[in-house]
């Protein structure tokens, strides 16, 4: 079998584990079944398999590593949508997949389909590790200094089933990029890692620490500007030694990494990380250059060979066709490679489910990514499919591909590119309904002239303080409150996840749910009626201050 | 301790839960069975409710259903939960109409 292009090729040693695994959850569900486990011995059990019991059924999240699938893989997610779910999956801003009706009985069965791919749900839950996420431009841009897979893999590898970091306080997230333009939120992950090329060519790694979302938002602080890769694991290892033993333990509120560095402040965690260090056996920790080149070798390089005329073919089609220059315009990335381009699909069709694709657009995009970018396809932390390869000649018959199916949504980046948790329609923690007023907003803002005539502005909507749609991270984020048993929404502006991370405003008090698409197009037309030439909605607003803002939103008519 | 039920004119308790080998929002029925549609659910007064619960709860594994509580109803035919969360558990998610738990056998 070849290997294939944008993720680690697994061997025996995976496979084995993996059936393993799946075989002591099977026992573990028949124990359920027949009574021998109760629901609170179980229920740990089958969250560390990704299990989850939402509103309607069993919801089971599923691990993409760093994001990136193979067409196989993709396949298989649109079968099992198909065959054991409701003919549809859904994108989280994690990077995985999840279904919405799952039955219990069925999980095993899901679970050896999904090895069959070299899948799996572990770690996608509980107190541990979770999935890294990556830039999904990785290894593609023209603006990355290092491809961040490499390092991506040999986290996966460490943290997967690492014994000392299975019970940690908190879950734990961690993000790695390696371009100068922050594309994972690193400054909002428990630990992000931002990699440069070093001095001797070698990369280097910025590690920032304790951001992150939920009821107490926290940009991360740098922890060290510059680690070497040999000692990459060790101080990985050293962060997350000092946080499994001083992390809180009493309060599940306070038991965020993020909590201990702003108790303690960043520079006693660094002091307690170097203690940790100089007492830890390097050696047993230190990455060496053989062993990032072994997995390196894992990974096969796409061969990136387009016609000399491919750019000039390409310019050409833009001017014969407006709507395709549009989708071009807002949903495509330069490329390392002349000939080739980065293709964003959005999932955000207008009044759609933000994220959610059914079986069928789930097979289209594997076929689609055989045809046009080596069997390979990203998914984003926006909840949006990334085809990394297309060659410049061909992206406009991908584009046409697309549109058959309904995903050639030109609105990458802008107002309609919403990013919405399930809120009240799954979500057992939710306090209000995110997806509703997503479809609402996506409708109002449908023309995507318009939407580009508005340019970048971000809209993220979580329904409740956990803040899974990391709405304080969103230009404009929306968070769902209940007030007696009604659905509220609090407004907040000028949040960012990208370089210069920023947390939300909050505008007043929260609005009824039927008056917030209104406050919000009011606010967009504040904007719109005061920028200067030049600036997005993040700009007028650092000019203005949020005032303007919050009284166009607040005004009553 | 569980909080002291405070109904309104008009309301009832009913008792509810997932099932076990699904995860399908069940509703419990008068003949002891669980239902999916809530228009089958044996309305309780506030005062019978407690004990109905325990004992319920108490056989939850037998019946094959997991995390069972009580929930506020305006008492009409059928019964309407009073809270969003608990409406949006009886009839399915409001984004998808072709799911709705009345449409169901
Ligand atoms: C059954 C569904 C879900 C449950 C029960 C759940 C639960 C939670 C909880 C409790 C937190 C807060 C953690 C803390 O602050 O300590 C959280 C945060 C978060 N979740 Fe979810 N979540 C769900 C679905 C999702 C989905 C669908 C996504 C992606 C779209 C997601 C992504 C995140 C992210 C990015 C955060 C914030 C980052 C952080 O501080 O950890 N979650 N989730
Ligand atoms: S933010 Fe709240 S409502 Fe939304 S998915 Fe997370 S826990 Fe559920």
């Amino acid at each position: 079998m070849s290997i294939p292009v944008g993720h680690y090729q697994y061997d025996r040693i995976d496979r084995d584990f993996l059936q393993a695994r799946i075989a002591e959850f099977e026992g573990q569900v028949q124990r359920r079944l027949d009574g021998t486990l109760s629901e609170d011995e179980f229920k740990p059990l089958r969250l560390m398999n990704g299990l989850y019991l939402q509103l309607h059924a069993y919801m089971l999240r599923v691990a993409i590593p760093y994001g990136i699938l193979d067409s196989r893989q993709l396949r298989k997610l649109g079968e099992i949508a198909r065959r054991y779910d409701r003919d549809y999956g859904h994108f989280t801003t994690r990077q995985n997949i999840q279904f919405n009706w799952i039955r219990l009985e069925d999980t095993p069965a899901i679970l050896r389909e999904l090895a069959e791919v070299d899948m799996h749900a572990i770690q996608t839950s509980g107190n541990c590790i979770r999935n890294v996420t990556a830039d999904e431009y990785a290894g593609a841009a023209a603006d990355e200094l290092v491809d961040p897979r490499v390092h991506a893999e040999i986290l996966r590898q460490w943290s997967t089933l690492h014994p000392e970091f299975t019970f940690l306080p908190r879950k734990f997230k961690i993000a790695i990029s390696g371009s100068p333009n922050d594309r994972v939120a690193a400054r909002f992950h428990d630990i992000g890692i931002l990699a440069r090329p070093g001095e001797d060519g070698a990369p280097v790694f910025r590690i920032f620490v304790g951001g992150g979302l939920g009821r107490t938002p926290v940009i991360g602080e740098e922890l060290f500007d510059s680690v070497r890769e040999e000692h990459l694991l060790a101080t990985l290892e050293a962060i997350l030694r000092v946080y499994n033993a001083h992390g809180r333990r009493d309060n599940i509120y306070k038991a965020r990494i993020k909590i201990l560095v702003q108790a303690i402040g960043v520079d006693a965690y660094r002091e307690a990380v170097e203690a940790e260090l100089v007492q830890m056996d390097l050696e047993r920790y230190r990455l060496m250059p053989e062993a990032v080149a072994a997995i390196r070798s894992r990974f096969a390089v796409p061969l990136l060979e387009a016609p000399a005329d491919a750019d000039a073919v390409l310019a050409q089609q833009r001017r014969d066709d407006p709507l395709f220059d549009r989708w071009v315009r807002s949903n495509t990335h330069v490329h390392r490679d002349p000939g080739h381009i980065i293709a964003t699909i959005s999932l955000k069709p207008a009044g759609g489910i933000p994220g959610d694709a059914t079986s069928a657009q789930i097979v289209r995009l594997a076929d689609l990514a055989d045809a046009y970018s080596f069997g390979e396809i990203r998914i984003t932390h926006l909840q949006n499919v990334v085809l990394g390869h297309v060659r410049k000649d061909r992206l406009r018959d991908l584009w046409l591909g697309l549109a058959e199916v309904g995903l050639a949504e030109a609105n990458i980046g802008l107002i309609g590119d919403i990013v919405a948790c399930p809120g009240l329609d799954y979500c057992a923690l939710a306090n209000a309904r995110s997806i509703p007023i997503a479809q609402k907003l996506g409708a109002r803002f449908a023309d995507t002239a318009l939407q580009a005539e508005i340019g970048a502005l971000r809209i993220n909507i979580s329904g409740c303080i956990n803040a899974c749609g990391h709405h304080h991270a969103g230009h404009i984020g929306l968070l769902g409150v209940d007030k007696r048993g009604e659905e509220f929404f609090q407004l907040t502006v000028g949040g960012r996840a990208e370089n210069g991370a920023a947390i939300g405003t909050i505008l007043g008090a929260a609005l009824p749910e039927d008056e917030t698409v209104d406050a919000i197009a009011r606010l967009v037309d504040c904007y719109l009626g005061r920028r200067e030439s030049g600036e997005t909605f993040l700009d007028t607003l650092t000019r203005l201050g949020h005032e303007p803002f919050r009284e166009a939103a607040y005004e009553t008519v | 301790m569980k909080r002291p039920v405070r109904l309104e004119p008009g309301q009832k308790l009913v008792l509810t839960a997932n099932r076990l080998l699904d995860g399908r929002t069940v509703w419990w029925c008068a003949d002891g069975t669980w239902d999916l549609h809530i228009g089958r659910a044996a309305l309780l007064d506030a005062d019978e409710a407690e004990a109905v619960l325990a004992r319920v709860v108490a056989e939850a594994q037998r019946d094959g259903v997991v995390g069972v509580y009580d929930t506020a109803v305006q008492a009409a035919v059928p019964p309407e939960p009073v809270t969003v969360r608990e409406k949006i558990r009886a009839h399915g998610p409001t984004v998808h109409p072709e799911f709705a738990v009345e449409t169901e056998q």
